[in-house]
C-alpha cells in the first residue's frame, strides 16, 4: 500500500486513469471462464479417447453437468467467500455457535466430500452374489448354502443353522447382490449431491434472474414472466418425467430436467416479489445513479437483502428434490444402475420377493435383514433434516442484525 | 378549456436565463455569496416525465399521469437550488430524471455544456460521476447486508477503481471528513444513528468528488437539532469544494438556511423562482405563500398568512384546468361582474371547490348523517345568509339546497356556472415580479385583477 497521501484524498483521484485503465476482467469472471474452458477441454479430451481421469470412474453427461455446475458456484459464490475472508470466518462462527445448525452443515460437508469424491475412490464394485446377506459390525444374519461369509462363521443353538458374524471387510454388510452397504451409500450420497448442485447451478439461478428481472423491468415484461411461472405450476413435473420415462432413455438427467426446469416456479415468484419491494429502496436508487447495472444490483443488493426467504426457500427445495429422486427410484423409475438411496430402500424391504427363494432361507426376510434399507433411510432421513437445518443456520448466519 | 401550457416553458427560457444572472445580488445566509457564471452547470428545460396509465393486458394507454409537466431552472456552479413543494408536485421525479433514473418524457437537461439524455460510455460515466445523489429515508438508504465501509466504497469501485486499499483509505478519510470514524467503516448501517447514516451517506455521494449533489429532503427525517448539524455539513463540503446542489425539500425554512435560489412546484410545474431573500421576504404566488403559512409558527399573533382553499391536492392523472392552483387558491380571481366582497367571495369559492372534491365534511355528509339541512350546510360552510345580488342569492340557495339533499354533482354545477374564474379557463402566462417568473393570472398586466398586496412582509 502507498503511503503517498494523495492516494486516499477522493479530490486527488485521476477518473480519467482509472476510465482508462478500466476493464471487464474480474477475478470472478476470469476463473469461471478458465475453468469452463478447461472442462470443455477435459471433455473433449475425454469422448476421443474414452480414458479415464481417475480410477474407473467413468465420466456421463450429468457428470459434466454438475462439473460445469461446480465451476460456476465455485467462481460465483467461492470466490467471494475466499476474497472475503473476514466475513465468511464471521458467518462459520455464527453457525458453528449453535451446535444443531453446525452439526447439520457438518454432515452437509461429509456427504458433499463423499458425495463428490467417494465414487472415484471407491471404484467400480462388482456384483459378487456370493457375498450376499453379510452382516454389518455386531450383528449376524443366517447363511443360505450358497452363500460366502467375509467374517466368523459359528452355529447356532439348534446345531444346524450357520450364523455369518459381521466383520471390517464389509464393517455395514452387504445387500443381496453381495454390495457392500458402505459403497451403496456413498453412491446414494453422490446421487443426492448432483441432485443437490443441479439444483444449485442451474435451477435456483434461473428462479433468481426470472424474478429479479420481472420485479425490476415489471410491465408487459413481468405479466409475460409471471403468466409463464403460472402455466409451468400447473403443468405435474412427475406425469412430463413419466412420458420422458416411457420415450427415451430412463436417466437420472432425465429426472433432474423435468423436476428442475418445471418447479422453479414459487422462488422466483418469491424473489420477484422482494424485488418490487425493494427496487424503489434508497440504496438501489444511489446503485442506479452510480450507473450499476441490473445484475449488479441484482446481485449486490437485492439477492443479499432477501436470503431470509430465499435460502430456507431455497433449502425446502433441496431436500424436496432429494426426496423426490429418492422417491422415484424407491417406485423403480430409475437408472439400473443408479443405485440411490431410494432404490436401495426398495430392494431391501422386498428382498423375499425381489430374490425369490433360490439363494436364501426362507426365515431371510426383509426383517432379519435390516440393514440393507435402514442404512440408506437413516442417511435419507439425516440428510433431509440437515437441508431443512442448514437452509435456517444460513439465514441467520447471513443477517448481520441477528445477534446470536 | 383544456388548454395544455406545454408551450409556455419555453417562453420562460429568456427570462430564467436573465434570473441565473442576476441572483448574486443575494447575500445567503451561509455566508458564501455565489458568483454566478454565465454558464450554470445544470440547465433544465421544459422537462416533461408523464407516467402513462394503462389498461388490459395491451397495455392500451388510457391516461397520464402528468408528474413533471415542463419545467425549467438553472442551477449555477456552486449554487444552491431549493425545489419545494407538497409531496405529489413532482419534484423528487424532476430530481430523478436528471439524474437519468427516469427517462424525460420530453425536454432537455445540459449539465456542463452537455445534453444528459444523449450521453454515452465514457460520458455517461463521468456524468454519473460527477453528478451523486442524497436519499430522504436515513433508513433505506444502505443495504442493510452491506458495512458502511463497502456502502461507501461502492461508487468507487462501480466506477473502476479496483485497488481495494486505496478504496478503504479513501472512505477512511472521508469517513473522517463528515465526522466519523475510521473505523466506523466496518460497522453496519442498523448501528448508526439516523444523523450518523445521513452523514454517512453525504459521505457516499462525496467520495467520487462531484460537482452536483441532489439531495432529496435530506433532513426531513431527522429531528431539529441533527437536522441542523446535517444541513450545516453539507454546507461546508458545498463551500469546501464548490458543489452545486439541488436541495429538495417541502420545509420553506430549512431552504431559507440552506439554498441561494428557491424554486416553488405545484402539481408538476414551476409557479414561481427566485433568489431565496426574495422569495420569502415578497412572495409573489398564492401557493408560495400558503407553503410559508403551513410552516408553524411560534408567534400567536402571527395570523396574517394565507390558508388554502381546500386541504385537498388534486390527482396529477386529471390536473384542474386553466391554473393548477385554481381550486384551491386563496387569491382565485373573482369575475368582473360579480358584486361581492372579498371575504365572501373567498367563502363561496372554498364552498365551490370543497363541493366539486366530493369529500364533504362530515358534518354536512348525509352517509355520515342521516339527514342534514341547509342552515347546516351554511354553517358548515360558513356562508353569508344575504348576499346584494338576488340572483346570485337564490342560486347559491339552490346549490346549498341540493347539497342538503345529497346531490353534490348538481350542485357542484350550479356553483360552476355561478362562480366562473378565470383562473380555471386560461392557464396563465410566465409574468415577472421584481424581476423573478411567476406563472399567476394576477401578475399578468392584460389581466385586470391586480396582485395581493403581501401582508406578511416584514417578519
Amino acid at each position: 500500500m502507498s503511503t503517498d497521501p494523495s492516494r486516499h484524498r477522493f479530490e486527488d483521484v485521476d477518473w480519467n486513469e482509472i476510465e482508462r485503465t478500466r476493464s471487464l476482467v474480474t477475478s470472478q469472471r476470469l476463473i469461471f471462464v478458465v475453468g469452463l474452458v478447461v472442462l470443455f477441454a477435459m471433455y473433449t479430451y475425454d469422448s476421443y479417447t474414452g480414458l479415464y481421469f481417475l480410477g474407473t470412474w467413468e465420466v456421463e453427461t450429468l457428470d459434466w453437468l454438475v462439473f460445469a455446475g461446480l465451476v460456476f458456484i465455485g467462481s460465483f459464490v467461492g470466490v467471494p467467500l475466499v476474497r472475503h475472508g473476514a466475513r465468511t470466518k464471521q458467518i462459520v462462527r455464527r453457525i458453528v455457535s449453535r451446535p444443531a445448525h453446525a452439526i447439520a452443515m457438518g454432515f452437509l460437508s461429509l456427504l458433499a466430500f463423499s458425495g463428490i469424491v467417494g465414487p472415484a475412490i471407491y471404484g467400480d464394485v462388482r456384483i459378487s452374489f456370493g457375498n450376499q446377506y453379510n452382516p454389518p459390525i455386531g450383528s449376524t444374519s443366517k447363511m443360505g448354502w450358497a452363500n460366502q461369509c467375509a467374517g466368523e462363521v459359528t452355529t447356532a443353538a439348534d446345531g444346524f443353522t450357520r450364523l455369518c458374524h459381521g466383520s471390517m471387510a464389509n464393517p455395514l454388510g452387504t445387500n443381496h447382490r453381495g454390495q457392500p452397504m458402505g459403497y451403496l451409500l456413498i453412491e446414494g450420497a453422490s446421487v443426492a449431491m448432483d441432485v443437490v448442485l443441479f439444483t444449485l447451478a442451474f435451477v435456483v439461478p434461473l428462479a433468481a434472474i426470472v424474478g429479479i428481472v420481472a420485479g425490476f423491468r415489471g410491465g408487459r415484461i413481468d405479466d409475460l414472466l409471471m403468466s409463464y411461472v403460472d402455466v409451468q405450476l400447473c403443468i405435474p413435473a412427475i406425469l412430463v418425467f413419466i412420458m420422458g420415462y416411457m420415450y427415451w432413455n430412463v436417466s437420472l438427467l432425465l429426472l433432474l430436467v423435468t423436476f428442475g426446469l418445471l418447479s422453479w416456479g414459487g422462488i422466483a415468484r418469491i424473489v420477484r416479489s422482494e424485488t418490487l419491494q425493494r427496487r424503489e429502496d434508497g440504496y438501489v436508487l444511489v446503485a442506479r445513479s452510480l450507473g450499476a447495472s441490473a445484475p449488479y444490483i441484482g446481485r449486490r443488493h437485492i439477492i443479499p437483502n432477501i436470503t431470509n426467504t430465499l435460502v430456507p426457500a431455497v433449502f425446502h427445495l433441496l431436500a424436496l428434490f432429494v426426496l423426490v429422486e429418492a422417491g422415484i427410484a424407491f417406485l423403480g423409475f430409475h437408472h439400473i444402475e443408479t443405485y440411490s438411496w431410494g432404490s436401495t430402500i426398495q430392494e431391501g424391504l422386498t428382498l423375499s420377493v425381489s430374490t425369490g427363494q433360490s439363494y436364501v432361507d426362507p426365515p431371510a426376510t426383509s426383517s432379519k435383514l435390516w440393514w440393507v434399507s435402514t442404512l440408506p433411510a437413516i442417511a435419507l432421513t439425516i440428510t433431509l433434516v440437515s437441508l431443512k437445518l442448514s437452509g435456517d443456520a444460513l439465514r441467520d448466519a447471513l443477517d448481520p442484525r441477528q445477534t446470536n | 378549456m383544456t388548454e395544455t401550457n406545454a408551450g409556455s416553458p419555453h417562453a420562460a427560457t429568456s427570462e430564467a436565463e436573465s434570473d441565473a444572472v442576476d441572483h448574486s445580488s443575494s447575500a445567503n445566509i451561509e455566508g458564501s455569496p455565489v458568483v454566478a457564471d454565465s454558464d450554470p452547470l445544470l440547465e433544465v428545460r421544459g422537462l416533461e416525465k408523464h407516467y402513462p396509465i394503462t389498461r388490459g393486458f395491451l397495455r392500451r394507454e388510457v391516461g397520464r399521469v402528468r408528474a413533471v409537466d415542463g419545467i425549467d431552472f438553472d442551477i449555477g456552479r456552486g449554487e444552491a437550488l431549493g425545489l419545494v413543494g407538497e409531496s405529489g408536485s413532482g419534484k423528487t421525479t424532476a430530481a430523478h430524471s436528471i439524474l437519468r433514473l427516469e427517462e424525460p418524457t420530453a425536454g432537455e437537461i445540459v449539465f456542463d455544456g452537455e445534453s444528459v439524455t444523449d450521453l454515452s460510455g465514457p460520458n455517461l460515466r463521468s456524468f454519473r460521476r460527477r453528478a451523486q445523489l442524497v436519499v430522504q429515508d436515513p433508513n433505506e438508504a444502505f443495504n442493510p447486508r452491506l458495512t458502511v465501509g463497502s456502502a461507501v466504497a461502492e461508487p468507487l469501485s462501480l466506477h473502476g477503481m479496483s485497488d481495494e486499499s486505496r478504496r478503504r483509505a479513501i472512505v477512511e478519510d472521508v469517513l473522517e471528513r463528515v465526522g466519523l470514524s475510521g473505523d466506523d467503516a466496518d460497522r453496519y448501517p442498523h448501528e448508526f444513528s439516523g444523523g450518523e447514516k445521513q452523514r454517512i451517506s453525504i459521505a457516499r455521494a462525496l467520495v467520487c468528488n462531484p460537482d452536483l449533489i441532489v439531495a432529496d429532503e435530506p433532513t426531513s427525517a431527522l429531528d431539529a437539532r441533527v437536522q441542523s448539524d446535517v444541513l450545516a455539513l453539507l454546507a461546508d463540503i458545498r463551500r469546501e469544494h464548490d458543489i452545486s446542489i439541488l436541495f429538495i425539500s417541502h420545509d420553506l425554512d430549512v431552504v431559507r438556511l440552506f439554498c441561494d435560489r428557491v424554486a416553488v412546484m405545484y402539481l408538476g410545474e414551476i409557479v414561481e423562482q427566485g433568489p431565496i431573500e426574495d422569495v420569502l421576504e415578497s412572495p409573489a404566488h398564492p401557493y408560495t405563500r400558503v407553503l410559508m403559512n403551513s410552516v408553524p409558527s411560534l408567534d400567536p399573533s402571527d395570523r396574517t398568512f394565507e390558508s388554502p382553499l381546500t386541504d385537498t391536492i388534486p390527482d396529477p392523472g386529471d390536473p384542474p384546468s386553466g391554473c393548477r392552483f385554481h381550486t384551491r387558491c386563496p387569491e382565485l380571481i373573482p369575475p368582473a361582474d360579480l358584486a361581492v366582497s372579498d371575504e365572501e367571495w373567498q367563502t363561496l369559492a372554498a364552498f365551490r371547490f370543497t363541493i366539486e372534491t366530493g369529500e364533504l365534511p362530515s358534518a354536512v355528509d348525509p352517509t355520515t348523517v342521516g339527514d342534514v339541512d341547509a342552515a347546516t350546510v351554511r354553517e358548515e360552510f360558513d356562508l353569508p345568509t344575504e348576499l346584494a345580488d338576488q340572483e346570485l342569492n337564490r342560486r347559491i340557495g339552490s346549490a346549498v339546497e341540493a347539497v342538503a339533499s345529497g346531490d353534490v354533482e348538481t350542485a357542484g354545477q350550479e356553483l360552476a356556472s355561478v362562480l366562473p374564474t378565470v383562473c380555471e379557463q386560461v392557464v396563465p402566462t410566465q409574468s415577472t415580479h421584481r424581476g423573478r417568473p411567476v406563472n399567476c393570472h394576477r401578475y399578468d398586466p392584460d389581466r385586470e385583477a391586480e396582485p395581493v398586496a403581501w401582508r406578511g412582509a416584514g417578519l
